[in-house]
């Protein structure tokens, strides 16, 4: 909620981030900065806050808190528990595991899905980059279709790799996620752009093994309005993209049941992936990408005081 | 009803599609891509109210509009001639010419003819008339200009053939009589037949009225293999003083396959006496002989049969026979005639194969009652002419109907009264000029000279006259024969129901030496057989033929005994096929239409003689000859004269201007079933589109989805 706040607050230089401003910007590098740039000017805020291996701060304890955190000296001094927060390392892996399947081409308002996700997998890493973190992309359906390992070199073939990023076939994430996982020796920070077409125990399966892994998973779910909302009122032939399974629909019968099942579905997966303390966000690709970009930081900022 | 292109019928598989498009098409036309069914699928969603079909009326639309789209490509024509094409064009006049001659019972074509027949008047409208006219030799009109469908059919479903043979004038004038009556505009005739050539002249003068749309129907076989009883030959011969008949058969077979046997029987009344195997050639004819057989009664019925084939009509041949009578001829010389005055007569009387004269000489000139009662024929040969009361009584012979021969010699003398017996008044005799004269002029038409009349049947011109008398032919007689200086040779009169003939030469060999010439037998023969009125029995009439039974020159050819069928009696006619024709007793003709094959038999009402007059009736044989003429011929001939012929297909000809019409007519309803199936796709667009226009996919903001590809 502080982040639509923040959007709202900020709404002149969220023209910037408005998707249909940014599709008619042609090269992803300049889109990326456009968007960094102006997204954190707006901020008012150090790019660099907490990203170094400085204390931080200190939070009161709170119980399922690691006892080893506890900062002895100050509970000597306060009699309280304290825990004593650090900032996050510099230079960690950032990997934008992008979900290129055929439902990505979806979108019904200016971009698609997948142009979504490009725009923010190249935000991000250029913010990243900015960052000095390292940085790599996976493009992935039902197997990893290009895979740009971790570097701070290779932000220029990231942008390259995803400017080029082509929809085609259907798509299953564990196979693919299970074989990023495998190549990730570092941990880091992994951002999986999809639409989890799948059902939430599969693909909570399918990630689950990364934050096994250590590594910090931040899951944006990008959805067209069209999805959401299912505003068809005429009966036609629904076409599943992926299978090509057809399927007669009459919509004004079932638009209910299919709001609520999306409902359902969404708040499944945010339940699951808060269970196995994964970052999730729904993300409207009619909306701006403040909300993308804010919902990032703060899981970054939430990271970096969890270590 | 035919197709033209009847392999656009596979069009119609085409139907499937209507019902495919509408089962499918709004699918297909507006599918939406969606990233994923997987929420859709959970949905207990009944998918198979798509598969109903929603629009009855479309799917009808569409398919009727393809089954007319086929049938117009199909180019559909009415293959029944003109049946029920003029229509349109308002009310017509229909002849249907039906040929019932018995050729048409070859095979199943009287059945097909009938079935074409009644086709026509099927096909006929309401307002449309009709008439049925039956061809053979004459011409019937059954039914003229009538629009009751039920008495034409009842006409032509009883209708049955002739014995009659083929005559297209009398029928085709009678159609083209009924036409030019008719108010009608649109006149059309249908010729129904096997079309026989023999039974076309070439130029019959018939020619329909302008507009008539003539349309021959051909009734025919691919071969037509017949073989017929073409002719019977009966030679009378007389044996151990009985009389015998011996019967020759000619078989005539044509468009045959192969040599094979035919069995032919001979009848005679009812018994089948005599059976022999004639071979036949593929086309050719055999004769088979027959043993003579005994002739005792009068009107002897006799039948000969071939095993029946295709055409059973002329399979067999009817006749009738009698006993034959010698004509008896009395020859008177005088007392005291010259040496073989009658010798050569005599001679030649007694020489003849079918012993037909009895001759006998007497040396008087005496005739009494009872002598000219037993005789015939009276010859006066060199003698002078009876007197008194002989001569009376000649007269008298001769006036009723007997034979009177005067051959003139140096004893014949004139005398007053003669003149109105004889033809002419005869003079002196004398010598004729350069020695000799032959027989320079003959009445060839004569019944005595008939038989001569053919080059090499007989020459008179070798025989030398040396001498005769001098003739002058009164009013009443007639030249039958002059001398080359003009002089008469024959002369003749006929007086009452008899005949007087008068040689002006003898019939020895002193006055002439025609005796000893060839010619001279057959002339004797024909002269007796003029004088005594014999007439050769007839032993068989042809269908079609009329017999008037009171009229004796006629039925002398048929008749064996005299005063056979008097006129004040009522007589009756039983036909072979179980009918009876009354004849009341008249005073005038009474006519006996010989119509059907076999035998009529003739006798009072209530009677039952055990010999009744009876004539035998057979076919024309020349109908048996099966080879059609080309329709087209016929029809051209008949066509309106103002307008051109042209073949229309299917063998059928038209006049120019009609067979245009009438062929586009026959094959103008494609045009139709396009106009129709046109309207109906169009009518199918228009609730198509607005079906499409109600159900067109919106959004509900009233934005547009546009689905996107990349």
């Amino acid at each position: 909620m502080a982040v639509r706040e923040r959007s709202s607050i900020h709404g002149a230089e969220t023209q910037f981030l408005d998707p249909a401003v940014l599709s008619r910007i042609s090269g992803l590098d300049l889109l990326a900065r456009t968007v960094v740039d102006g997204f954190l000017q707006g901020l008012h805020r150090s790019p660099h806050l907490g990203m170094s291996l400085d204390f931080a701060e200190h939070r009161e304890y709170m119980p399922g808190d690691d006892i080893r955190r506890i900062d002895w000296k100050l509970f000597g001094r306060t009699d309280r528990f304290y825990l004593k927060l650090f900032e996050a390392e510099t230079a960690a892996n950032f990997m934008v595991a992008l979900d290129v399947s055929k439902s990505m081409s979806f979108g019904t308002h200016t971009v698609t899905k997948l142009d979504y996700a490009r725009y923010l997998g190249a935000s991000l890493s250029y913010f990243s980059q900015k960052q000095r973190d390292r940085v790599g992309l996976a493009t992935f359906d039902h197997e990893i279709v290009e895979y740009v390992p971790p570097s701070t070199r290779h932000l220029q073939r990231i942008l390259h790799t995803l400017a080029r990023a082509e929809p085609g076939r259907p798509g299953k994430l564990y196979d693919p996620l299970m074989r990023l996982g495998d190549n990730l020796y570092h941990r880091g920070i992994i951002l999986i752009l999809s639409d989890f077409y799948e059902e939430p125990e599969q693909v909570l399966d399918s990630i689950r093994h990364l934050r096994a892994r250590g590594h910090d998973v931040i899951v944006f779910h990008l959805l067209d309005p069209t999805e959401l909302e299912f505003p068809f009122e005429s009966a036609a032939s629904f076409r599943d993209m992926e299978s090509g399974t057809m399927i007669p629909i009459v919509p004004d019968q079932l638009v209910d049941e299919y709001r609520t099942l999306i409902g359902q579905h969404t708040e499944e997966l945010a339940r699951l992936f808060t269970g196995s303390r994964i970052d999730y966000t729904v993300l409207d690709t009619s909306k701006p990408l403040d909300y993308a970009l804010f919902r990032y930081l703060s899981s970054r900022e939430k990271m970096a005081r969890v270590r | 009803m035919g197709l033209l292109a009847p392999l656009f019928l596979l069009g119609l598989v085409g139907l499937a599609v209507p019902i495919v498009v509408h089962l499918t098409e709004k699918q297909r036309r507006e599918v939406v891509d969606f990233p994923s069914l997987m929420f859709l699928r959970k949905i207990p969603f009944r998918s198979s109210r798509r598969k109903k079909i929603h629009h009855w009326a479309l799917l009808s639309l569409r398919a009727l509009a393809l089954v007319l789209l086929v049938a117009a490509f199909s180019r559909p024509f009415f293959e029944n001639d003109v049946v029920g094409i003029g229509s349109a064009l308002g009310p017509r006049e229909v002849v249907v010419v039906l040929d019932r001659s018995y050729s048409m019972g070859y095979g199943d074509r009287w059945e097909r003819a009938k079935t074409q027949a009644r086709e026509v008047f099927e096909g006929l409208e309401a307002s449309d008339r009709a008439s049925l006219v039956f061809m053979s030799k004459g011409a019937e009109a059954l039914l003229r200009s009538t629009s009751d469908r039920g008495r034409l059919l009842t006409a032509v479903d009883t209708a049955s053939l002739s014995a009659d043979g083929t005559l297209y004038g009398p029928a085709l004038k009678l159609a083209q009589t009924i036409l030019e009556e008719s108010e009608y505009p649109n006149r059309e005739a249908v010729i129904i037949s096997d079309f026989q050539r023999t039974g076309w002249k070439g130029d019959e003068g018939v020619a329909f009225p302008p507009g008539t749309v003539v349309m021959p129907v051909l009734i025919s076989d691919e071969a037509t293999p017949n073989a017929a009883i073409a002719s019977v030959t009966l030679n009378r011969d007389f044996f151990s003083g009985q009389e015998r008949m011996t019967a020759l058969a000619r078989v005539v077979r044509r468009q045959g396959e192969a040599p094979e046997d035919r069995t032919i029987v001979l009848e005679l009344d009812g018994q089948e006496i005599q059976t022999q195997s004639v071979h036949l050639d593929p086309t050719g004819s055999a004769t088979a002989t027959f043993e003579p057989f005994t002739l005792s009664n009068v009107y002897t019925r006799g039948s000969v049969r071939l095993d029946s084939d295709a055409l059973p009509q002329d399979d067999e041949l009817h006749f009738v026979l009698s006993p034959g009578r010698a004509m008896r001829t009395l020859v008177l010389e005088g007392t005291s005639p010259r040496p073989d005055a009658s010798f050569f007569i005599q001679q030649a009387l007694e020489i003849s194969e079918e012993a037909s004269f009895q001759v006998e000489v007497r040396r008087s000139t005496s005739l009494s009652a009872a002598d000219l009662a037993a005789t015939d024929v009276v010859v006066l040969n060199d003698v002078g002419f009876p007197q008194g009361p002989t001569a009376d009584r000649l007269r008298g012979f001769v006036e009723g109907g007997g034979g009177l021969l005067l051959v003139l010699g140096e004893r014949s003398a004139w005398r007053t009264g003669l003149e109105e017996m004889l033809p002419g008044r005869f003079g002196p005799a004398r010598d004729h000029a350069r020695g000799a004269a032959r027989l320079g002029h003959l009445d060839y038409p004569h019944p005595v000279f008939e038989l001569f009349v053919e080059p090499g049947s007989g020459d008179f011109a070798q025989a030398r006259f040396f001498r005769s008398r001098d003739m002058e032919v009164g009013p009443e007689g007639r030249v039958l024969a002059q001398f080359d200086d003009g002089s008469v040779a024959l002369a003749e009169r006929r007086l009452g129901e008899g005949v007087v003939l008068v040689w002006t030469s003898t019939m020895d060999a002193f006055w002439n030496d025609l005796a000893v010439q060839p010619v001279f037998l057959p002339f004797i023969h024909q002269m007796m057989r003029h004088l005594s009125g014999y007439r050769e029995r007839v032993p068989w009439f042809t269908a079609g033929q009329v017999l008037d039974i009171a009229d004796p020159a006629g039925m002398v050819f048929v008749a064996d005994r005299e005063s056979e069928l008097p006129p004040d009696v009522d007589q009756v006619a039983l036909t072979p096929g179980g009918g009876s024709v009354t004849l009341p007793a008249a005073a005038g003709p009474r006519f006996l239409e010989l119509e059907e094959q076999g035998f009529y038999e003739v006798r009072p009402p209530g009677t039952n003689p055990e010999r009744p007059f009876a004539v035998a009736v057979n076919v024309d044989v020349t109908e048996s000859e099966l080879e059609a003429m080309d329709p087209a011929e016929l029809a051209a001939a008949v066509a309106p004269r103002e307008m051109g012929v042209e073949m229309a297909a299917g063998g059928g000809t038209l006049s120019a201007e009609m067979q245009a019409r009438n062929q586009e007519r026959r094959q103008s309803l494609w045009r139709f079933l396009m106009v129709a199936a046109l309207v109906l796709l169009l009518t199918e667009t228009a609730i198509s589109n607005w079906i499409s226009r109600a159900t067109t996919m919106r959004f509900k903001d009233g934005g547009s989805y546009v689905p996107s590809t990349t």
